[in-house]
């Protein structure tokens, strides 16, 4: 449509050759907007700032327990100041993480993302951006809801799934910020530019954009409950299966291909060299584009998953090295002849670290995509090591590159200090190897000890806390590794702050003067075969061999955006529906257990308070069928058991054990000493206490709206629909549970608090595998379980439990 | 930036395309033959895997994987025993066993130790290192609490967690608690009973 629309508006007389059409027309004048760019800058800075706080903060709670408790020789506890990051409500590890995460991705890179963008769209459209309103509302639309995340995620709004943990009003700001300021201003800036052809920067952009929409939009779906709270439309296994889906392609639409584009436009501009090979940023795009969105269910080997979609997400990503390294290659070898600019350019350091960084991370991923490689690594700080060598390492430093590269330009003066950006360099480069090499070692330490056995066949390390004191020297190293990343970056905020002070009273605005475009023109080659002897059909092949090679049909393509925008959108479109479609329409997929019933009212308010908390950040719910895993944690989880779960919650890093069996574990009273604070319970725990859940009160009255989404999600409630029931419900169980608790000279008065529906909840978790199947024909047994009933669940007989 | 200009010598001579944005050139060079070998061989691989274990009989699942070590398990534990009887006599004779034990320890840690401390001593739940037992009168008692749980579920049941077999020989690991010296010991519960070996021979 958009071409369409400037091929109409060109004068006739294509027949002319271009360059005599050049002289006859008349030069259009026009400026760039660059203050888009320098507001867009400064915030990247500020948010980057904060998210490395965050992330440091978050680290120093993972240590901070293991010292509290240290008593000096006088009997002093001169750690115990550092109380309060362990059991302040909004403080805790579980509601700060999302908060660094989100404030890393959407707001440092985001912002990172429309600074590059909004500076190299226009110079390579030789326009200015379609709407100067557009950027603005783009610009303080994206600021809105970064402070929006910043206010929610620690008072525990969150929908509970990683990196979209905003509550739908949020989502659907997003939707219309990106989509509708930014996704708008930039398709139009296309329309009216003034460069033929689309530099491959713009093929990165245009991928982001649209893919990026598709991803956000689809995983986001929920029905609200509620101003700050919703339910996924799907749950369990579809809901793992759309998550990672979107969560895997987060790291490649928002933290790969704009950031290949920035790399595209900065790299040769600091290195003052061309771009190695054209043809391969084609081959590179396309397959990267193609392939990456396959990729997502890599994040759930093993688990319930189908073993189908498993078994693509490794293939997708075992092809995907070469499309990655592709750019990775085409970054470095365009340095080929200025590689001695390295010596005294700190732009160049930035970005040649920064790109070894993602060539490292994209070997890396394909490999622990590897089924048993990711046996290992799986729920390990081995990911946590693999995505900071990638976020640190790539989105970091070429961000810090593109800034040094662009504040003096845009601030129109010199760089206060190359030597404070040389120091910046070589902090942040040993602080991201403190953070991860100790990392590293921690991921594959525990790792290795969750499946060590002993000589007579035992588990080598059944309590998991064991597992976890072992890893504190490697956490501390941890912090200071971040630590000095953090000041790299202070180092950097005062430098590009005395920039800007130095900065002339008046911009100078320099006025363009370009042709207007003209219409696409190209002539197509004809090529012959080179072959002599040989079929019509080798000789056809040879043909075409050569036309691929040429790439004049990808050059036509790059003459005309609508039709690169919609090739864009069948890229990453073909992945996604073969492997959603399916997921949805196959019920073998995800075969029903009778047994298994919706949670109780009661048990649902735990699971919100599970969610609010952020629990699944530490604690998974998903047991793999492996001999060390079901030792541990008893029998593995089946797909049938997540079918009322919205959202599922099988969570991505072990922290603290999994759940997925918890129910029945351990006794109600125990529950309760733990939570309000784990060490009384577990001395070298590092979670988080909660004594807030003892004395703040339950809502019984919201349960019942809650209750209503989860039965018009499909959710088969039955009675508890009705008016006052759920309440009712939810009460007399509560009542129940706090009497058991008092009896086992618990705490008093806890029938009306959060504490007893979490409590509810952990005790119910994975428990209805094992109870007999009710009577299909009476309604729902919701109210009813109690997680002692039951039978077996493993027998001793191996050919019983051959369950295929 | 200076000397850029100062060694022309080693700007590569490959063609250049005709492109040109904002100052960005772009070489026509080839994408790298290597780049070709190694898609090509990820693609082929990709082919061999789906084939070789999703649309052949000889792939195997994870799940085929865990049956066979739950099987060689079983045999290397009781394949000489079989199944054990939940009675006086088999837990007092598994105490014997040192396989056994360590097998039971590792349990006990695991799922045991939250309640009643590592070693035995009490902490929520009670000392199981002392003579006095609140549910416990013969030592086949013990399977039947870890089986079924007591006093209204403070004591869980395990029996969905753990084997008939396995909770024989915790049963005895927990037997075998009894007379030891934990480390920070909780006050007695219950009534003292006769020690175990009044339970052998019935």
């Amino acid at each position: 449509m958009i071409d369409s629309a400037f091929v109409a508006s060109a004068a006739p007389g294509s027949a002319l050759a271009g360059e005599t059409r050049r002289e006859r027309v008349h030069l259009e004048e026009y400026s760039y907007d660059d203050d888009i760019v320098r507001k867009f800058l400064a915030v990247t800075i500020v948010w980057g700032l904060v998210a490395f706080l965050v992330g440091l903060i978050a680290a120093l709670q993972l240590v901070v327990p293991s010292v509290i408790n240290y008593t000096t020789a006088g009997g002093a506890r001169p750690f115990a100041f550092l109380t309060f990051l362990t059991n302040v409500p909004f403080l805790t590890f579980g509601r700060l993480r999302p908060l660094h995460t989100n404030a890393a991705i959407f707001a440092f890179a985001g912002n990172a993302i429309f600074a590059a963008i909004y500076y190299s769209t226009q110079r390579l459209c030789k326009t200015r951006m379609w709407s100067d309103t557009f950027s603005r509302l783009h610009f303080w639309g994206w600021q809105l809801i970064i402070v929006l995340a910043a206010l929610t995620l620690p008072l525990g709004f969150t929908q509970g799934k990683e990196y979209a943990e905003l509550e739908w009003p949020i989502d659907i700001l997003i939707a219309v910020v990106w989509l509708g300021f930014f996704g708008t201003n930039f398709f139009m800036t296309l329309k009216v530019r003034r460069e033929r052809h689309m530099y491959v920067a713009l093929w990165f952009y245009i991928a982001t954009i649209v893919t990026v929409t598709m991803l956000h939009v689809v995983n986001s779906l929920a029905i609200p409950a509620g101003l700050f709270k919703s339910y996924p439309v799907y749950a369990g296994v579809q809901d793992a299966m759309i998550q990672w889906w979107y969560g895997h392609n987060a790291v490649a639409f928002f933290l790969t291909t704009p950031f290949l584009g920035m790399m595209y436009y900065f790299m040769p501009k600091a290195a003052e060299r061309p771009v190695y090979s054209y043809r391969l940023s084609i081959v590179h795009f396309w397959s990267l584009v193609f392939i990456y969105i396959w990729a997502g269910p890599h994040h759930l080997h093993y688990t319930a998953l189908p073993a189908w979609a498993s078994t693509l997400g490794m293939l997708f990503s075992v092809m995907l090295w070469m499309p990655s390294w592709g750019g990775g290659i085409n970054g470095l070898l365009t340095l080929r002849g200025a590689w001695h600019k390295l010596t005294d350019d700190p732009v160049l350091k930035f970005f040649v670290v920064g790109i070894t960084f993602y060539m490292m991370s994209t070997f890396e991923g394909p490999m622990l995509s590897v089924k048993t490689v990711n046996m290992l690594s799986h729920y390990t700080d081995w990911t946590i090591a693999h995505v900071h060598g990638g976020t640190l390492g790539w989105n970091g430093f070429m961000t810090f590159g593109m800034i040094y590269w662009l504040a003096p330009r845009i601030f129109q003066t010199n760089l206060y200090s190359k030597k404070m950006a040389e120091w910046h360099f070589w902090i942040g480069t040993l602080g991201i190897l403190l953070y991860v090499i100790p990392i590293y070692v921690a991921g594959i330490t525990q790792g290795l000890m969750w499946r060590a056995f002993d000589q007579s066949g035992a588990l080598a390390f059944p309590d998991f806390v064991e597992t976890v004191a072992k890893l504190m020297p490697f956490y501390w190293i941890r912090v200071i590794g971040g630590l000095l990343y953090f000041a790299g970056a202070v180092m950097m905020g005062y430098n590009v702050l005395r920039t800007w002070m130095a900065r002339p009273a008046v911009y100078e605005v320099p006025i363009l003067k370009t042709p207007p475009l003209l219409p696409a023109h190209f002539e197509r080659p004809v090529f012959t075969s080179r072959l002599d002897a040989n079929t019509e059909f080798g000789k056809a092949g040879d043909v075409f061999i050569q036309n691929f090679q040429n790439a004049w049909w990808h050059r036509a393509l790059e003459a005309i955006p609508s039709k690169f925008i919609l090739w864009s959108i069948v890229a990453v479109a073909i992945g996604s529906a073969l492997e959603i479609i399916p997921m949805f329409a196959i019920r073998s997929n995800v075969p029903t257990i009778a047994s298994v019933q919706p949670y109780t009212p009661l048990e649902l308010a735990g699971r919100d308070i599970y969610l609010s908390e952020g629990c699944y950040n530490c604690h998974s719910q998903m047991i793999r069928p492996l001999w060390a895993e079901t030792k541990r944690y008893g029998e593995y989880s089946k797909p049938g058991e997540f079918v009322y779960d919205h959202p599922f919650q099988w969570g991505s890093r072990r922290i603290g054990p999994d759940l997925a069996r918890e129910g029945g574990m351990r006794s109600s009273l125990w529950h309760v000493l733990h939570l309000e604070d784990p060490r009384q319970a577990s001395p070298q725990s590092i979670m988080p206490a909660y004594p807030h859940l003892l004395n703040d009160p339950l809502d019984f009255e919201q349960i019942q709206t809650r209750v209503r989404v989860h039965a018009m999600l499909g959710v088969p409630y039955g009675e508890a629909v009705k008016d006052g029931k759920a309440a009712e419900m939810a009460r007399t169980q509560a009542q129940k549970l706090a009497a058991e608790i008092v009896q086992a000279q618990g705490p008093t008065g806890l029938e009306n608090k959060q504490i007893i529906a979490l409590v509810a909840y952990l005790q119910r978790l994975g428990t209805d595998i094992s109870k007999p199947a009710p009577d299909a024909a009476a309604p729902a047994s919701v109210g009813a379980s109690s997680p002692s009933d039951g039978k077996p669940a493993r027998p001793d007989a191996p050919a019983e439990t051959k369950s295929n | 930036m200076s000397h850029s200009t100062a060694r022309p010598d080693l700007v590569p001579a490959d063609p250049l395309t005709n492109h040109e944005y904002d100052g960005i050139r772009e070489y026509d060079n080839p994408t790298p033959g290597w780049w070709y070998w190694m898609f090509g061989a990820s693609v082929a691989f990709s082919f061999a895997y789906l084939i070789f274990f999703h649309f052949s009989i000889a792939g195997w699942t994870p799940e085929d994987t865990w049956a066979d070590e739950q099987r060689a398990e079983f045999v290397r534990l009781f394949g000489s025993v079989g199944q054990l009887k939940p009675d006086d006599e088999t837990i007092l004779r598994s105490m014997d066993n040192p396989q056994f034990m360590t097998i039971a320890k590792a349990s006990f840690i695991g799922a045991c130790s939250a309640c009643h401390a590592r070693d035995g001593g009490g902490l929520v739940g009670v000392n199981l290192c002392d003579e006095n037992y609140k549910n416990i009168k013969h030592v086949s008692d013990i399977f039947k609490v870890i089986t079924d749980g007591a006093n209204a579920g403070a004591m869980p049941a395990w029996k969905r967690n753990f084997s008939d077999n396995e909770r024989v020989i915790l049963a005895a690991y927990v037997a075998s608690l009894r007379g030891t010296q934990p480390s920070n010991p909780k006050a007695a519960e219950g009534q003292p009973i006769p020690a175990w070996k009044a339970d052998a021979g019935k």
